[in-house]
């Protein structure tokens, strides 16, 4: 009886002894009342809300970094292949869109996966498209949301022609650095995907040349950037 | 025997305590980690608020903006002093100081005259001549020093030596300057100078931007041009708007404004706009087709003649340079953040033979800038730092662009 006794109390006071040095923290939040009977009980209530208090932090910590990386966003489905169904459909690729990091204040090239078409000036179409509809979170968008690309061509002197919908003008926030912006990126954009093919950009709205985007950046004429 | 036994079942009979406290310890130790991360992160802003609070200082700048001396400065009852020393540092190196500490008298020597001021008291008396002089606040004692107030050194010393003094109190920044150098005896020929201020944007369609208050960019710049427009002609330089009410204007309309007054300078006035709330400041643009757009030269257009319209602004790009620079030195005086000039091929300048910027004055898309562009007090700082750009420019041309040029 007494040997039974002993055993466990030895035991008790073992345990206590590594968990007093190992758990410092529970050892002095609960204690006198540590080894007595409501000790279980503070350590479940303290555990608990420590607990909690953790995953609260833990997951704001985590939310809060995952928003640093500028995280390459994961490959956005496919659009759907407007050619002949006899086409076969090509692997996705990579295309580079320059969205704005709003931390930097620069254009970034930002990956996104596409099946593109085969034939030059539907391919430049689709990446424009892109360019425009593409929102990966933490970049920002350059081009008025709801901009649609009418029509793209490129002439023999490697002109690429863009006509978009007047709301790339009507839905233009305003501002020298805003028109810069939204012009560059389909700049950047455009030169990055078509290194050989297309040499200068030619903006135009609803079919016809325009002066200006917003009344600032002079657009009467094919651009191309200094690099 | 038994004690062996004992401890070699500890294990085995605590199995049940261990398990427990093993998940315990690790939580523990996790908690622990993110609960002194956590106070460690509040201790950290604790001290970002309210941390060593910044002694203030206040920064001597020339007329071109170089720093001639940064003082320290002593704020008391929201006003800033400095030492004696200062004046030493920033007006008279040879100036000598006695302190008589009974009478608490303070004497400087400098420069020929002798200055007398009194602790606690506003008044100034300067010999030889014996005239007197009242600050807006007494000389007082800090830290057993005296200490000058700042009108010292932007009111009395500047006009006993000569000199006009600029203090900008929200950056701490005085500007000091020869006086008269700029005004319009000195310049001469700024009399016949006409310069062309374009108010960007106007009437419903063309607002310009907005920002999330409502404020519109078309109102501030015209509200601008107009204080230009007045500050300019006191100064015998004369001023043409391009518009003067909130009507849409093109910018062909705008360019015959310009010509038909035999305008020398264009200056085009804007806020800006950025995709981000953090983009902010002063930026100025200047034309040119090879800038960082640019259009390339083996294409021709399908406007035609647009090209040789292009060229022709080419031949001021230089003279648009100088006139940037004058600006920005100007500005630079207003603001913390650096004023950058950008050169790019600009609808508004494209067809305007002379020299020619735009001024986009701040971003209505970024709060702190909003506040100032909202403030009036600013804007009419910005009317008098952009006459002095003109002042500035127009006296560094000697003789002014023959009118012959322009047509
Ligand atoms: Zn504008």
């Amino acid at each position: 009886m007494s040997d039974t006794q002993e055993t466990v109390n030895i035991s008790d006071i073992q345990s206590e002894r590594i968990s007093r040095a190992q758990g410092g923290l529970i050892e002095q939040l609960a204690g006198d009342a540590y080894s007595s009977a409501g000790f279980s009980r503070l350590l479940v209530i303290w555990g608990i809300t420590l607990v909690l208090i953790a995953v609260g932090l833990g997951v704001t910590l985590y939310l809060i970094e995952r928003s640093k990386q500028s995280l390459v966003p994961t490959a956005p489905p496919p659009l759907p292949i407007a050619a002949n169904p006899s086409d076969i459909p090509p692997p996705p690729q990579e295309v580079n869109l320059f969205l704005l990091d709003t931390t930097a204040l620069t254009l970034v090239p930002v990956k996104i996966e596409r099946r593109l078409h085969a034939e030059l000036t539907k391919r430049l179409s689709q990446i424009v498209t892109a360019l425009i509809q593409e929102t990966p979170p933490n970049f920002r968008n350059t081009i008025p949301r709801g901009t649609v690309l009418n029509e793209a061509y490129i002439d023999s002197q490697q002109t690429a022609y863009l006509d978009f919908s007047n709301h790339l003008t009507d839905g233009h926030i305003g501002g020298t650095t805003a028109e810069l912006l939204t012009i560059t990126a389909i700049l950047k954009t455009v030169f990055d995907a078509f290194p050989e093919e297309i040499k200068q950009v030619q903006i135009l709205i609803e079919g016809e040349e325009v002066k200006t985007l917003a009344g600032h950046l002079n657009l009467s004429q094919p651009l191309h950037l200094f690099q | 025997m038994k004690n062996l036994r004992n401890q070699k079942l500890f294990p085995v009979g605590a199995m049940m305590t261990t398990t427990n406290s093993v998940a315990i310890q690790k939580t523990t130790r996790n908690i622990r980690k993110t609960v002194s991360a956590f106070f460690l992160s509040i201790l950290a802003w604790i001290i970002a608020l309210n941390g060593p609070a910044q002694e203030p200082s206040v920064r001597f700048i020339d007329v071109n903006g170089g720093t001639i001396a940064e003082v320290s400065a002593q704020r008391q009852a929201e006003q800033i002093y400095l030492s004696v020393d200062a004046v030493r540092q920033i007006f008279d190196l040879e100036m000598t100081d006695q302190y008589n500490h009974p009478r608490k008298r303070l004497t400087l020597k400098t420069k020929g005259k002798q200055i007398r001021l009194q602790i606690g008291n506003s008044v100034v008396s300067i010999d030889p001549g014996g005239q007197t002089r009242t600050l807006p606040t007494p000389p007082i004692i800090i830290e057993q020093q005296p200490m000058l107030p700042i009108a010292f050194f932007t009111q009395l010393l500047p006009e006993l030596n000569n000199f006009e003094a600029l203090y900008n109190p929200s950056l701490n920044r005085v500007q000091l300057r020869p006086k008269g150098a700029w005004t319009p005896a000195a310049i001469g020929d700024s009399v016949n100078w006409a310069i062309i201020i374009d108010p960007g944007h106007g009437g419903a369609d063309d607002r310009g931007c907005e920002s999330s208050t409502g404020l519109l960019e078309k109102d501030i710049v015209l509200a601008l041009a107009k204080q230009l427009s007045s500050i300019s002609n006191e100064q015998g330089i004369q001023v043409y708007l391009t518009r003067q009410t909130d009507t849409k204007k093109t910018h062909f309309e705008r360019i015959q404004v310009a010509k038909r007054n035999q305008g020398q300078l264009f200056l085009s006035l804007h806020c800006n706009a950025s995709f981000s709330p953090h983009e902010k400041g002063i930026k100025i643009y200047l034309n040119n087709p090879k800038g960082q757009l640019r259009f390339p030269s083996n294409v021709q257009s399908a406007l035609t003649g647009q090209r040789l319209k292009i060229l022709a602004q080419a031949n001021f790009l230089k003279q648009s340079q100088d006139f940037a620079h004058a600006l920005q030195t100007e500005l630079n005086f207003l603001t913390e953040t650096p004023v950058e000039i950008t050169e790019l091929p600009l609808v508004a300048l494209s067809e305007a033979y002379m020299p020619a910027l735009v001024l986009e004055l701040g971003y209505l898309s970024n709060v702190e800038d909003l506040e100032k562009l909202s403030n009036s007090e600013y804007i009419a700082g910005v009317a008098q730092a952009i006459v002095r750009a003109f002042q500035r420019y127009i006296s560094s041309i000697n003789p002014p662009v023959p009118s012959t040029l322009l047509e």
